[in-house]
């Protein structure tokens, strides 16, 4: 059998009657999105997935930021299944014996209309692909798209599935097949050649804890959740850490650069477990059995790192597409893909609708995007993750931060308190911080934040 | 000529909580176990040896279907769901096959079965099924097929012994996996069978079986005179039984059967058990 991948591997064929107006090549959130509007708009569609059922090969490890299903599911929240609402954000600094944590409560988060929350994948990614489905989609599960199907001029007409009499032909596909999107590959869409730099490995375990240890724990009662994200908490490869809470289990991980875990030479296991014996994290989990354990690509490139968005009869949305947001103390991929998914069913709808499925036919997807959060966030932060990823945010900064900290509030008498500037002097010399360093870092945040 | 594949939809993930000891399931890990999925198959095979009907059914909700729809898209001329619940847990089997039974639009010539389910697991219902059917009943097959009008089967045996098997129909056949892999459905039958209408037959309410509760073993509580002594060292010996004049085993070899059981005879009668 062979899989998706380099151009050679499309199939060109003749002109064919079209089983499908669009076809969808993924059910995860920007599939199902996708599938969603080409379905409302009264085209034909269908649903691809490669899994038995949409969410059963997905993983992530966050919160969903439902804001932009209000374009798609009129009050969603008393419909989507969550695990807790997040009313906490915590930020944590580490080091292998300090962490410093900014926690931000509010209970807004907890009341309609929300802002984050925890979910298994299983449950949403189903949810989100019903809702297709009850518009009018076809959900086509346990199929992998092996190719693209072309025509004489290179126009993609279809994609070719690994099942008999498994061609299916379409005046649109969208692929929403995921991170290191082949279907992508194929249609020549990424052109940097650098992939693996732009790649994260997220490694996940989730620990069943009764509700209310839980909720003692991290002082939290009801629905109500809590998500932490971490620095410093990855032996010096680059990456960061995160915990977050469900209803009756937390899912605690590690994101790892691929090129510096290839390169470091360490097992995420092992960084895992390094993480769960943390004096800050190791009480707010223990007694956690192990229910999963999950491993995925995350593609945290950025704008710098996105591909052509669209080809002819073709368009690329969510992770295929590297919309992942990992830029700092931002850290969101669900929303971005729910969002881009929603804008190429749309574009599709209307290429449809018009008769020109051709590249110009197709352009109102980029405008949309644009328009939207979904490009106007990543051009913003398209500095962050670079500089989030870099030596000495990973190595440097942490230390540094943890040490000033420290400096603050020990209390050395009968010494005076130092100063400020003393501390910070005496805090960068020892983590080998230059001063300059640190201005261009801090005015490279500065300036994505504008 | 009917062919029936008589599935069972369980959950083939099924958690249980090490505490509370609770079965978790999921009606998206639900579906065919690896025996029934063979079981389909071979079902599929028989219809086409003796170009007869396959129909595929099953016992369960309304999640079940998404199974049936399965052996639709694989060639399953029909389908038929018989209402009923998902779990069977205190039923021993019988139900299970009367309602299959009941459901069934006609009187099936050949009825293929995974040899146990994977919640269950007793394998009971082909035999159930047989009984009912006045059939012949083939169990433990890892292989089957249509011959001469026929059908030929071999069966596993205790150790690594094979049987070889020829019968007609009517008859019940539960199936191991061993060998048989359900085939990959065309991606045209697969896209239709996603609408296709699945057919219901409600064919009764379950009769559980009334077994009454079961418990474990709890011998009566006996109470046991304290040791005799006055040192600890004196009521350790007196509760082991150590340093106590007894009677040594003895070691027999008698040279004739007659002699054994005189032995043994004496031995009773000297310990009073008989007279």
């Amino acid at each position: 059998m062979t899989y998706a991948g380099p151009g050679s591997l499309s199939t060109v064929v003749d002109e064919t009657t079209k089983t499908f107006d669009v076809i969808v090549v993924g059910a995860g959130p920007a599939g199902s999105a996708a599938a969603l509007e080409v379905a409302r708009a009264g085209h034909s569609v269908a649903l691809v997935e490669r899994g038995p059922f949409p969410g059963a090969k997905n993983v992530y490890g966050g919160v969903v930021y439902g804001r932009i299903l209000d374009e798609l599911v009129p009050r969603w929240w008393e419909h989507m299944p969550v695990q807790r609402w997040v009313t906490r954000r915590s930020t944590m600094v580490m080091t292998p014996t300090q962490a410093l944590t900014v926690d931000f409560r509010t209970q807004d988060w907890g009341k309609p209309p929300y802002n984050g929350a925890t979910a298994h994948r299983a449950d949403l990614d189903s949810w989100l692909a019903e809702q297709a489905v009850e518009a009018g989609a076809v959900l086509v599960p346990s199929t992998v798209v092996t190719s693209l199907l072309r025509d004489r001029t290179g126009a993609v007409v279809g994609v070719r599935t690994d099942r008999p009499d498994g061609d299916l032909t379409a005046g649109v596909v969208i692929a929403c097949d995921g991170v290191n999107s082949f279907l992508a590959k194929e249609a020549g869409m990424y052109k940097t050649g650098h992939e693996a730099e732009h790649l994260t490995l997220g490694v996940k375990q989730t620990l069943a804890l009764p509700r209310q240890t839980i909720e003692d724990r991290f002082a939290i009662s009801g629905r109500d959740g809590v998500d932490i994200e971490m620095l410093g908490c990855t032996g010096g490869i680059p990456g960061g850490g995160f915990l977050y809470t469900n209803l009756d289990s937390v899912s605690i991980g590690v994101v790892l650069a691929l090129t510096g875990v290839s390169k470091a030479k360490t097992r995420p296991e092992d960084l895992i477990a390094e993480l769960k014996r943390h004096p800050a994290i190791a009480p707010l989990i223990k007694g956690g059995e192990q229910i999963e354990y999950s491993a995925h690509l995350i593609p945290e490139g950025g704008y710098h790192a996105m591909p052509e968005l669209i080809g002819d009869g073709m368009l690329v949305a969510g992770d295929a597409a590297a919309m992942c947001l990992a830029a700092g103390i931002w850290l969101e991929g669900v929303n971005f893909a729910i969002g881009a998914g929603m804008y190429a069913g749309r574009a599709a709808a209307a290429a449809v609708k018009s008769g020109d499925v051709s590249k110009t036919g197709l352009a109102g997807y980029r405008t949309m995007l644009e328009r939207s959060f979904v490009l106007t966030d990543h051009r913003k932060l398209r500095d962050f993750p670079g500089l989030v990823l870099s030596d000495r945010m990973q190595q440097r900064y942490p230390g540094l931060v943890c040490d000033l900290v420290q400096g603050m509030f020990q209390v050395d008498n009968p010494l005076p308190k130092p100063g400020l500037r003393k501390l910070l002097r005496r805090a960068t010399r020892d983590n080998g911080v230059r001063l300059r360093d640190l201005l261009r870092d801090g005015w490279t945040g500065m300036r994505g934040l504008r | 000529m009917l062919i029936v594949a008589a599935l069972r939809w369980s959950d083939q993930r099924a958690a249980v909580d090490p505490l509370t000891g609770e079965v978790r399931t999921d009606a998206r890990t639900s579906g065919a176990s690896a025996a029934d999925r063979a079981a389909l198959e071979h079902a599929l095979r028989i219809a086409e040896a003796f170009d007869g009907r396959c129909l595929a059914m099953t016992v369960g909700p309304v999640e079940a279907e998404e199974m049936l729809r399965e052996a639709l898209s694989v060639g399953a001329h029909e389908v038929v769901r018989v209402e009923g619940p998902a779990a069977t847990v205190t039923e021993d089997g019988s139900e299970t096959a009367r309602l299959l039974l009941d459901g069934l639009p006609d009187r099936p010539d050949v009825i293929v079965c995974g040899d146990h389910s994977a919640d269950r697991g007793t394998g009971a219902t082909p035999a159930f099924l047989a009984q009912r059917l006045g059939a012949c009943q083939a169990l433990g097959l890892i292989e089957l097929e249509a011959v001469d009008g026929g059908l030929r089967a071999v069966r596993r045996l205790d150790g690594g012994r094979r049987e070889r098997l020829v019968f007609g129909a009517p008859a019940v056949c539960s199936v191991e996996p061993a060998g048989t892999t359900l085939r990959r459905a065309p991606l045209p039958a697969t896209i239709a069978a996603r609408t296709a209408r699945i057919p219901v037959a409600h064919a009764g309410s379950l009769r559980y079986l009334r077994a009454g509760t079961a418990k474990a073993f709890r011998p009566r509580p006996r109470a046991l005179p304290a040791p005799v002594g006055s040192e600890p060292h004196q009521r350790m010996l007196a509760l082991t039984g150590a340093l106590i004049e007894r009677t040594p085993p003895a070691l027999l070899r008698p040279a004739t059967v007659e002699e054994a059981a005189r032995e043994l005879l004496d031995y009773l009668r000297r310990h009073g058990y008989t007279p």
